[in-house]
């Protein structure tokens, strides 16, 4: 998605816990103030972080707090467009329980994050990188011309 | 921790949750296991009250989702109070406006409940 040499390179790393999703929230929320984003986009771009966030700490260590992974969230910052990586170990997950059957009709609890992340975000995809042992998730939001 | 959770009960039976602050991965298991605690000691209808909420993510979603499924499953119901337009856009992007009886005030929460 970005071709070129960024403007501006940020980097963060956290560890895999919880509490620290807020800390990359922060972040997140100083890297694009920065740019020409609206207060809504801003909010939007730090929303979508901290899914991306939560869904790397789900999948590494099941939203429990342990062990020493680290997330690297990574800010290319263009001046028409914010690309943010957010890369984690790439460790195969266990067989999920089968899910309970649910008669409620309502929505499933924990399938929210993904749905967020695409309407929050202009461009978003993910790869899984065997030969390097990670797994990127990278999000693009455009600046309004 | 960022959020703070008070909960009191203003009839017999109804329980209204405050939260202030920030619903996310973090903080989220403790509005869970208020529900929790409120079911088992039979509370099965309450109200939970977001106006004081900066920041509400997919998570806390569940959380509120898990919780009304709990509630509707012992002949209750989880209404929301909510004025806040950044977490009320929260809910329609996800669908969730389809799902929750969202009111601006408790007096109007507390009526339909």
């Amino acid at each position: 998605m970005s071709e070129t040499k960024p403007l501006a390179e940020v980097e963060l790393n956290i560890p895999s816990r919880p509490e620290y999703v807020g800390v990359a929230r922060l972040a997140i929320l100083g890297v694009a103030s920065r740019m020409r984003f609206s207060y809504d986009e801003v909010e939007d771009i730090r929303l979508a972080v901290g899914e991306a966030c939560t869904r790397s700490i789900d999948r590494l260590n099941g939203g429990q707090s342990a062990d020493g992974h680290t997330i690297r969230l990574r800010c290319l910052i263009d001046s028409n467009r914010l690309t943010i990586e957010v890369r984690n170990p790439l460790v195969k997950a266990g067989p999920r329980p089968e899910p309970v059957p649910d008669v409620s009709g309502l929505p499933p609890e924990n399938d929210l994050s993904g749905v967020l992340i695409r309407i929050l975000m202009d461009e978003v995809d993910s790869e899984e990188r065997e030969a390097e042992g990670v797994q990127i998730l990278r999000m693009v939001k455009y600046v309004a011309r | 921790m960022n959020l703070r959770v008070e909960t009191r009960q203003p009839r017999e039976g109804i329980a209204v949750i405050s939260l202030a602050g920030e619903v996310d991965v973090y903080t989220s298991p403790r509005v869970k296991q208020e529900i929790v605690n409120l079911l088992n000691s039979d509370v099965t209808r309450m109200v939970v009250d977001l106006t004081g909420v900066e920041y509400l993510d997919s998570t806390g979603l569940g959380v509120l989702i898990g919780g009304l499924k709990r509630a509707r499953e012992r002949d209750g119901d989880l209404k929301l109070i909510c004025d806040n337009v950044r977490i009320l856009r929260i809910f329609e992007i996800t669908g969730l406006t389809k799902i929750f009886d969202i009111y601006r005030s408790e007096t109007e929460a507390l009526e339909k409940l």
